[in-house]
């Protein structure tokens, strides 16, 4: 009956291949043969959410046990959850179509904070109670992990429990926990307590926060003997042992990402002071290239795709890049299947291959300068010089590039608005070095595209302590970038503020927010990453109404001793370590690479962490 | 050689649209291991053709692609690869090897076989209007294309069409072929709405699915995998 009701819906929406399911290589079991049905959801719609890599990695972990399935579930756009509600008809899996509420646990990964109110809109939709506490057995448990865990606060009040880190151990060791609860019999509030003294695994219920009178956290702790005090991120040490989907989902719509993906290494020792994955995926660890090319040949077998990416945080850093991408092109020139390489590292060796075996397009290069001048590269640890872009760009105009993009932000610790100008600066260099390129060696039609987003500061890394920019500051700036970015051959584009205003008060706020965040999604705030469905409006009116100043958490400095609302989480890397590159920053002192030199980030605290270095 | 791949369009994944339906034959046909042809460029893809396109949200029982092979191989070694390599909702149930010079599926298409289900409302006046639809020599209808607008009319395109009606579940079947060549190409639901017109009655609620297509010999109908 209610798959009817689904398949009758499809005629009445947008893009109804969203809600389809039955693609190619989606694993289909028995309900009945297994002990636990695991929902995974991501709170984004279907061509954004396939193509998420550790969405992925979970499908596949999960369904490789025998006593386990499980099931995708994605946000419905506005359309179709209007029409479902309309209906009465509730949020279900693609496999089979049953209703979410019915799954043993749900899974909800958390990648950008701008998804949060899609996370009550997927409970609401689903019929759970939004409160955990409001929940019984007959709702799942519902656990969330991704980058925005190692902050979960402003989503405690929805969420079970939490993952944090790597999340191919927990969710393997919470599926073992939840399926023992069901077999005793215990209560739920017992299931959770089992949950919380896992590694990784987070329980808000079973901690309580105070606050002093100027709204800083003063204390933090758990209500109960035996949760632990300090939550210590999950790490796979050797992702050679690591599962990874040797098939995977082949969609029947286009999806974002449409390609093989295949992760080389996780974490980044690079050291950027902005970038929260460089920190808290550390340590580096690669794949042998051994295994890699055993899982490009499955993958390539299984999904019939044309085209294979390299994906990590940094696919240059992997030490046998060279070696790994002639191997792959070499491997599949017959079987007409291209490889997607990163900008910076394409050396002329390199690319000499890439054009004798696969005539590639000349697509854009893509350089992440991040700030306009060597100073401000300095603070922020860009470890890219102009003379790095220089070097780079010269082959490839001469190799017939004629594209190029170059991503900046702005609003960054210690900016001034010379710094803004330099942005012009570079856009005007790279110009002026494609018309010296000899006239017969170059691709005529130069296109430079400068993007400048607005600085979000991030838990967990050294810029956690500082504030961010105003809206009023960010687009006074935005005026000044606009007037000095008329450059004949380059395009500017920016983004809003408004979207980083309030990404940098849920990356940083408290369990306090989580009040604004369900005033907002009752206001009607969902899908807030997509511009035309922003409504800052609303949101203001959440915080006013909840009484929740966002300033405080986003535009305000925090001192050295203030408890973090995060600081109950180890997630490797330590809070000294980060207070140190922060002063170093301050005084725009670079730290190199860590593999060049151990700078005690704490990661050597984590077995098998930095072996061999 | 190429060869001819009769497949279903299932119900579920009936709101496939044209490209949707290509990029999945592609990378199935990448996956089946089989010879199959490529085409030369920056972007070599395999070298195939549906014999019609299938518009999203019609189900197709008998669909036929037409691919280009680069060596030898065998009918049941292709069914069972194409089998392996795409989902049940597009399963296949036959191929055919033709030789080179046999026409292209595309080319050799003349008319389409549709059942339209029709539920409630006029749906027994739709269904008791057909002998008197038939019975007309020219039926102008209004058929929309890219390019133009033009009153055409359809009662030759019209070969077959019959109906019935169920009184216990007030639904009628209309059972249609169609022409689908180049220039007089009528889709079902132009013939509905002419009918409806006809029969001076309001389209019900209405499944269309695509049962057959066929190519001709010695003036007959014949599906296109027995040409």
């Amino acid at each position: 009956m209610l798959k009817e009701k689904i398949d009758g819906l499809l005629d009445r929406v947008q893009k109804p291949a969203r809600y389809m399911g039955g693609e190619m290589n989606a694993v289909l079991k028995d309900a009945d043969r297994v002990a636990i049905r695991y929902a995974f959801a991501f709170p984004d719609v279907y061509e954004v959410g396939m193509s998420h890599l550790g969405s992925r990695i979970l499908y596949d972990i999960i369904n490789k046990r025998g006593d386990a399935l499980c099931e995708r579930v994605f946000m419905p756009w506005v359309d179709m959850a209007d029409l479902m509600r309309e209906e009465g008809v509730p949020l279900f899996s693609l496999e089979t179509r049953s209703p979410v509420r019915g799954f043993d646990m749900l899974g909800i990964t958390l990648q950008y904070e701008m998804s949060y109110t899609n996370i009550l809109e997927i409970l609401d939709l689903s019929g759970i109670p939004l409160h955990s506490e409001d929940r019984t057995w007959d709702d799942p448990i519902v656990i969330a992990g991704g980058p925005c865990a190692f902050n979960p606060e402003p989503l405690h009040h929805f969420i079970d429990a939490f993952s944090i880190g790597d999340g191919e151990i927990s969710t393997l060791e919470t599926i073992d926990v939840v399926k023992a609860c069901k077999a005793e019999g215990v209560s739920r509030r017992e299931c959770l307590r089992r949950l919380s003294r896992l590694r990784g695994v987070y329980v808000p219920s079973l901690y309580r926060a105070d606050y002093n009178e100027d709204g800083t956290l003063r204390s933090f702790e758990p209500i109960e003997e035996g949760v632990p005090r300090t939550v210590v991120k999950n790490m796979v040490a050797d992702l050679d042992k690591a599962e990874y989907p040797e098939s995977v989902i082949v969609p029947f719509m286009e999806i974002v990402h449409d390609r093989i993906n295949i992760e080389v290494l996780r974490g980044c020792t690079r050291g950027c002071r902005f970038c929260q994955a460089g920190m808290i995926y550390r340590p580096v660890r690669e794949r042998s290239m051994a295994r890699l090319m055993e899982l490009a040949d499955k993958l390539v077998a299984e999904t019939g795709y044309e085209e294979i990416t390299l994906s990590s945080l940094s696919t240059g850093d992997y030490s046998c890049l060279p070696q790994l991408a002639h191997a792959l092109m070499e491997r599949f020139a017959q079987q007409r299947v291209a490889l997607s390489l990163p900008s910076l590292r394409l050396d002329s060796n390199l690319k000499e291959t890439l054009e004798e075996t696969q005539k590639v397009r000349k697509s854009s290069l893509t350089y992440a300068m991040e700030a306009g001048t060597q100073r401000l590269r300095d603070v922020i640890n860009k470890g890219i010089t102009e003379e790095n872009l220089v070097e780079s760009l010269t082959d490839a105009f001469a190799g017939g590039w004629s594209s190029v993009k170059l991503y900046f932000m702005f609003g960054l610790p210690t900016e001034t608005y010379e710094d803004l100008d330099g942005i012009a600066d570079l856009a005007s260099k790279v110009v002026r070095l494609y018309f010296k390129t000899p006239r017969h060696l170059r691709a005529k039609g130069l296109r430079v595209h400068c993007s400048a987003s607005c600085f979000v500061p991030k838990p967990f890394t050294p810029f956690q302590w500082e504030p961010q920019d105003t809206i009023e500051q960010f687009e006074e700036k935005q005026r000044h970038l606009c007037r000095i970015m008329r450059i004949k051959g380059v395009a500017f584009n920016w983004h809003e503020p408004q979207v980083s205003f309030l990404e940098a008060v849920f990356a940083r706020g408290d369990r306090r927010t989580a009040d604004a965040l369900e005033e907002a999604w009752r206001l009607g705030c969902r899908f807030d990453g997509w511009s035309d469905q922003f409504k800052f409006d609303k949101w203001m009116e959440a915080f006013e109404k909840t009484g929740v100043d966002p300033a405080f958490y986003a535009n305000r400095r925090r001192e050295k001793d203030e408890l973090l609302p995060w600081a109950f989480i180890d997630a490797g890397v330590t809070q000294q370590y980060l207070w140190r590159e922060r002063e170093r920053a301050m005084q725009a002192q670079p730290t190199p690479d860590c593999r060049k030199g151990c700078q005690g980030c704490g990661l050597k605290r984590f077995e098998g962490a930095c072996d061999g270095r | 050689m190429r060869m001819l791949v009769s497949f279903k369009k299932d119900e579920i994944v009936r709101h496939l649209g044209l490209l949707d339906l290509q990029r999945t034959m592609q990378r199935a046909l990448r996956r089946s291991g089989l010879p199959v042809a490529y085409s030369n460029g920056f972007n070599p893809h395999i070298i195939m053709n549906f014999a019609s396109a299938l518009s999203a949200g019609i189900p197709g029982d008998a669909e036929v692609l037409d691919v280009a092979l680069s060596g030898e191989t065998t009918e049941e070694a292709c069914l069972s690869a194409m089998n392996r390599v795409l989902p049940p909702v597009l399963a296949v149930s036959r191929v055919r090897l033709v030789d080179d010079r046999f026409p292209k599926a595309s080319a050799a298409l003349r008319t389409a076989r549709y059942r339209v289900t029709l539920r409630g409302g006029d749906a027994r006046r739709i269904a008791d209007d057909v002998p008197a639809f038939l019975g007309e020599t020219e039926i102008m209808a209004l058929r929309k294309s890219k390019k133009q607008e033009a009153m055409v009319n359809i009662r030759p395109m019209i070969h077959e069409l019959t109906a019935a009606y169920d009184e216990q579940t007030d639904t009628a079947v209309l059972d249609a072929r169609v022409s689908f060549v180049e220039q007089a190409t009528l889709k079902p639901d132009l013939m509905l709405t002419a009918l409806c017109a006809h029969a001076q009655a309001a389209l019900p609620n209405c499944q269309v699915r695509r049962t057959q297509l066929y190519g001709e010999a010695d003036g007959r109908p014949v599906p296109l995998m027995d040409l």
